[in-house]
């Protein structure tokens, strides 16, 4: 099932009443959203309350969604709008929209024209999650790490990272499983302790 | 249901477990936890440079004021369409093979047949003017045709509704 169709089965979920579907998109899009948000948005505080805006909107608007374009694509052009009202309503002129493509929403990848959002305090939280994830993934079987990379980072499908590997299918969704939950172990005191506050 | 979660992750999940992984999602708070951590992982790993903190909380809190979305299903809409179209295939269909077996059935007209035919048509013409007024006459005995029998007995008559003079 591709991952179109798990965005389209959580969308005809919350179209049926069902919120939590809705939170698991929030959790999977936020960083994202966050990202192409910041872009028009530069302080860090008033892109998290867009970004918050924008999902509110989309949650609203999710009856009319019918599939059309990808979930994303949708969200993407959600996002967008709330943040050029935000910045005209406070009277700032938006960035143009020709370097922000709907295409450009399936595959983000520019880093070089992000925004840092650059609060200390939001700094070292992000710099401590991504150290112990990197750390984590450097202290992996070789096995594990390049399965997890293979399919993060490249993008590759399982029969692929199978073929470049030269293993079963199955061996490949074990060992990026066995990755992710490694990482995520030692990732989890964090997250715990800043729960409800950062992360 | 992590190794599901992870699957799923990658789109490598059939429709049917999909269903039921959402439906665990949605009982096991440690699950939506582990779903929340793989994405994290994910994003950390494309893009390292920026990763801001997780509003879901906030968003989930905010929602909680909002209206229970409720939308006609598109997949109801979908099936009610696809069911009309695969009933009119299926017509069409079974005219197709209505139509290619009449076809079938209908002996081919062998040319040397058809000529032999083309070359009697003067003969039956000749014979047909003679013989119509024979058939004209026996018509009624004829088995193919009972209405036509029976016509001959019918007498057209008209009714007058016009007082008689007195």
């Amino acid at each position: 099932m591709a991952d179109r169709e798990v965005d389209q089965q959580l969308v005809e979920r919350v179209q049926r009443g069902d919120k939590h579907a809705f939170d698991l998109l929030v959790a999977k899009y936020q960083r994202r959203l966050g990202r192409l948000i910041s872009r028009f948005v530069r302080d860090p505080g008033e892109a998290e309350d867009v970004t918050q805006d924008a999902f509110i909107k989309a949650y609203r608007a999710l009856p009319g969604f019918r599939g059309e374009s990808a979930f994303y694509t949708w969200l993407y052009r959600i996002g967008i709008n709330t943040a050029k009202n935000h910045l005209l309503a406070n009277k700032r002129r938006p960035p143009t929209s020709t370097l922000f493509d709907a295409e450009e929403s399936e595959s983000f990848e520019d880093a070089g024209l992000l925004q840092e959002v650059s609060t200390p305090e939001n700094e070292l939280m992000s710099k401590q999650v991504v150290d112990v994830v990197q750390s984590s993934l450097q202290q992996l079987p070789e096995d594990l790490r390049s399965a997890l990379t293979l399919r993060e980072i490249e993008g590759l499908s399982y029969e692929e990272i199978a073929s470049v590997m030269n293993c079963p299918v199955g061996t490949v969704r074990s060992r990026i499983f066995r990755a992710r939950e490694a990482i995520a172990e030692n990732l989890r005191p964090l997250l715990e302790t800043s729960k409800g506050n950062r992360w | 249901m992590k190794n599901n979660i992870s699957a799923l992750m990658d789109g490598e999940l059939f429709e049917d477990e999909t269903e039921a992984l959402f439906n665990g999602l949605k009982r096991d708070s440690e699950a939506h936890r582990d779903w929340a951590a793989y994405h994290l992982i994910g994003d950390v790993l494309r893009q390292p440079e920026y990763i801001h903190r997780d509003i879901s909380g906030r968003v989930r809190e905010l929602m909680q004021r909002e209206p229970t979305v409720l939308a006609p299903r598109i997949r109801g809409i979908t099936q009610k369409v696809r069911n009309v179209a695969l009933s009119a295939a299926a017509s069409l269909m079974a005219l197709g093979v209505v139509a290619w077996m009449s076809v079938q059935i209908t002996p081919e007209t062998n040319p040397q047949l058809a000529m032999q035919q083309t070359n009697t048509r003067p003969v039956s013409l000749q014979t047909q003017s003679k013989s119509n007024d024979y058939i004209m006459a026996h018509q009624e005995f004829s088995p193919s045709n009972d209405m036509n029998g029976g016509a001959s007995y019918i007498r057209t008559v008209s009714y007058g509704s016009e007082e008689k003079p007195q």
